[in-house]
């Protein structure tokens, strides 16, 4: 088993995971027939990864529906299985496995194809490490909450945008849906929690609050609903939000069948490249994965190397050791407050305030030495890269120092 | 517990102290419906947790605007708090919602003139772990041009992925591309004669009337909220308060708990300074009084009989708070209708540097109504409509 190499194995293959483990590679067949095919056109051979990034990415903008997808995703498979490995390490959690996280992170490629600003000329993977880092960690912490909200709970705490989609996501045509939205509106307005806390384990509305949702969406239905749709009875609107909340719980988890279309071809046109290798041979991979990895993602040039660390510098000793702790070390904010004996939320608050500094040197460089010009989503998408060239270069100087 | 020691650093998070929530909680209980509690709840929970922060990193000068009195009215209709600081605005629009997926803002913190604001700020509230946190923001320009309007609860509702997720983009742009436009003009709204919203208030003010904000048009609706006075009555009524703002009763009874809230009090004057200016009558009674911050001074705007009761002379009165302040040439005290008609001798005018300025008003139908307004405006100025 070897990490990937040439430029065909990168742009077309994807990590096979058995239970917990990565075990190989799979290579997509049609990606790899696109790919040659590709390359054949070309005048010259084109060796270079950023080319093939940029190239397919120039594909993608074109046309989200083309292969280009898949060629990035595949693309991103360490990335991802980089941050899924950190990520699964820091949960004290045996109900997801490495594989899931994966799975869970990976599922967010278009955030991260539709975020990426290739015209900056940072690289693809560091901005899609940071992206499905705190995708997945968000994704795992959504489903922790909804995992202890009762579905009475669960029903008010979702967005309309939400309910709308995990109603779509189970095959609810539009006018059907607009009723059941509109229900979950006179629901949300006549229940809600008693209490300032404790809330999740909000129990069932009592018949008469079922009544009263029921005679409020037989008015409002005259006016909000655009044809003339018939009352409703107190029990239907109650089928209709424990549907409503049980697709909402399945939209949370994304299913691994809908995960099989992410990889272009399905499981068919697929063959094995790698043979799959004995258990013991796991942590080898592990381990070449990882190397790959950091060898690969540097921070993005030296000079912005040099801004970084000379406004690193200019940091007070505290804050640079909060800094330290949470990217080099990566501790959690919580370990960083319990050793430096504060509370989390002043790590927090320390942490954004560093941030901001450090955003501000990283941002005017940009401005003024590589002309880029700055507007909010330009800054956002700095301080997203920024958090990641932090946590490289505390790695680096990391090993640095092993040696 | 598995997962909450995961903090995603792009994300403002703040602890809410368990004191407040409880505080919160019973301060939130006098609204019209449990849905009404439930947003000022978290509206109060984000405030009170947000402010404090905002004014330690930030601004100390940083406040609600309106007060919090003012407020309270806003959260008997609508979600969301505006706060100022240094010339900015923002509008905290708090949510429990588990998902990221949009940020929903109604309507009236875009579209109604002097509520615009320059940025939004997503809040996530979980009372049930104590925290909130800032998960990105829009400028009132985004909402604008990049939201979707949806007409059924007449919200701007903007994408999560669309948002800023990292709350020091606003202070590092604002330093480095300052000529970023953050808001955009809105269009005038109705205008209101006084007997239009009384009708309005009579229809509106029904609390078993559920989604008053989309009872009529968006125009008319957002007039009659833009205006302090008729929202303070609309919240009253909804709550089932009345007789709020009767002057009169203020100097019998003392000055409503509601009105003392926006910051009127009533002082007994002293026996020799009024013998001084032999007005027997009114020795009696306290006078009413309101502290106003205008350009960083303080004054006071004064409202008393000008000689009995009965008569229904009354004076309005704005002085310098500082010993040997003056009020500077220029400030106007005007008084209005309620739908902010001028009438004969309605304002007095400081042509010069004078030590009060005021205006006497004669009232002849019963419970007739009145708006004060001072030019330069006042701090956090809201309409109010006072009953005489």
């Amino acid at each position: 088993m070897q990490a990937r190499k040439s430029i065909i194995e990168l742009f077309t293959t994807f990590l096979q995971f058995d239970t917990d483990k990565a075990i190989g590679w799979l290579t997509d067949a049609r990606l790899r027939r696109n790919i040659v095919n590709s390359q054949a056109r070309l005048s010259q051979i084109e060796n270079s990864e950023t080319f093939w990034v940029r190239y397919w990415y120039k594909i993608w903008q074109a046309d989200h529906k083309s292969l280009a997808k898949g060629h990035l995703l595949a693309y991103l498979q360490e990335t991802c299985y980089w941050v899924a490995n950190k990520t699964v390490k820091n949960i004290y959690s045996t109900q997801y496995t490495l594989s899931d996280c994966f799975q869970i992170a990976i599922a967010r490629i278009d955030k991260v194809l539709k975020g990426f600003k290739p015209d900056m000329g940072f690289s693809l993977k560091n901005y899609g490490s940071a992206i499905f880092s705190s995708e997945l960690k968000e994704l795992l912490r959504q489903q922790q909450e909804i995992d202890i909200c009762t579905n009475w709970r669960l029903l008010r705490k979702i967005t309309q945008k939400r309910l709308a989609e995990s109603l779509e996501n189970v095959g609810m045509n539009s006018k059907i849906m607009e009723r059941y939205i509109l229900a979950w509106k006179c629901y949300q307005m006549l229940y809600t929690p008693g209490q300032p806390t404790g809330t999740r384990k909000l129990q069932k509305p009592s018949p008469q609050t079922w009544e009263a949702i029921a005679a409020l969406y037989n008015s409002q239905r005259l006016t909000q609903l655009s044809s003339n749709v018939p009352e409703c009875s107190a029990e239907t609107i109650e089928k209709w939000m424990i549907a409503s909340a049980k697709a909402v719980r399945a939209y949370f988890y994304p299913n691994s069948i809908s995960l099989n279309t992410l990889k272009g071809d399905g499981e068919t046109s697929r063959e094995l490249i790698d043979d799959l290798p004995d258990n013991h041979q796991e942590s080898a991979i592990s381990k070449i994965i990882i190397q790959e990895e950091q060898l690969q993602r540097q921070i993005e040039r030296d000079r912005i190397k040099g801004v970084l660390v000379a406004a690193l510098e200019e940091l007070d000793r505290e804050s640079r050791k909060i800094i330290q702790l949470y990217y080099g070390d990566e501790l959690s904010q919580q370990q960083i407050a319990k050793q430096l004996g504060v509370k989390q939320y002043n790590i927090s608050r320390r942490l954004t305030k560093v941030r901001e500094a450090l955003l501000l040197k990283l941002a005017t460089y940009c401005k003024e030495s590589l002309h880029i010009s700055l507007n909010p989503p330009v800054l956002d998408y700095i301080s997203t890269l920024m958090k990641e060239w932090l946590k490289l270069k505390f790695n680096h100087s990391n090993s640095e120092m092993e040696k | 517990m598995t997962v909450a020691p995961m903090i995603e650093s792009s994300h403002l998070w703040l602890e809410i102290p368990q004191t407040e929530q409880q505080k919160a909680w019973e301060e939130s209980q006098s609204f019209s419906t449990a849905n009404r509690c439930w947003s000022a709840y978290l509206n109060r929970l984000s405030l009170n947790t947000f402010l404090p922060w905002l004014q330690l990193e930030y601004a100390s000068d940083a406040k609600t605007s309106p007060n919090l009195a003012g407020l309270r009215s806003i959260w008997e209709v609508v979600n969301g708090v505006a706060i100022t600081f240094q010339g900015m605005r923002l509008v905290l629009i708090p949510s429990d919602a588990i998902d990221l997926s949009e940020l929903r803002v109604p309507q009236e913190w875009v579209d109604i003139p002097t509520w615009t604001a320059d940025y939004y700020l997503a809040i996530q509230v979980n009372p049930d772990e104590d925290w909130m946190r800032v998960w990105g923001y829009a400028t009132h320009a985004q909402l604008k041009n990049q939201a979707n309007y949806d007409p059924s609860d007449r919200s701007y509702c903007l994408d999560g992925e669309n948002l800023i997720a990292d709350l020091n983009v606003l202070w590092v742009a604002r330093l480095l591309c300052p000529k970023d436009v953050s808001r955009i003009e809105v269009t005038p709204l109705a205008k209101l004669s006084s007997t239009q919203a009384k009708n309005l208030l009579e229809r509106l003010g029904n609390p078993e009337l559920l989604f008053p904000r989309l009872e009529v048009p968006f125009t008319i609706w957002g007039a009659l909220l833009e205006h302090g006075g008729w929202r303070q009555r609309l919240c009253e009524l909804r709550q089932g308060i009345r007789k709020q703002w009767s002057v009169p009763d203020w100097l019998h009874s003392g000055v409503s708990d509601i009105a003392k809230a926006t910051g009127w009090g009533s002082i007994q004057m002293r026996r020799n300074y009024i013998g001084a200016r032999s007005v027997e009558a009114a020795s009696i009674l306290p006078k009413i009084v309101k502290e106003l911050t205008i350009d960083k001074q303080r004054y006071q705007l004064c409202i008393q009989p000008r000689d009995k009761i009965e008569d229904r002379i009354w004076r309005f009165e704005l002085r310098n708070l500082n010993p040997n302040g003056m009020v500077p040439s220029g400030f106007k005290l005007k008084l209005f209708t309620e739908d902010l008609k001028s009438f004969s001798g309605n304002q007095a005018t400081a042509k010069t540097s004078v030590e009060r300025l005021y205006v006497d008003v004669a009232f002849t139908d019963p419970e007739e109504a009145l708006v004060w307004e001072i030019e330069p405006l006042p701090e956090n100025f809201e309409r109010e409509i006072l009953i005489f």
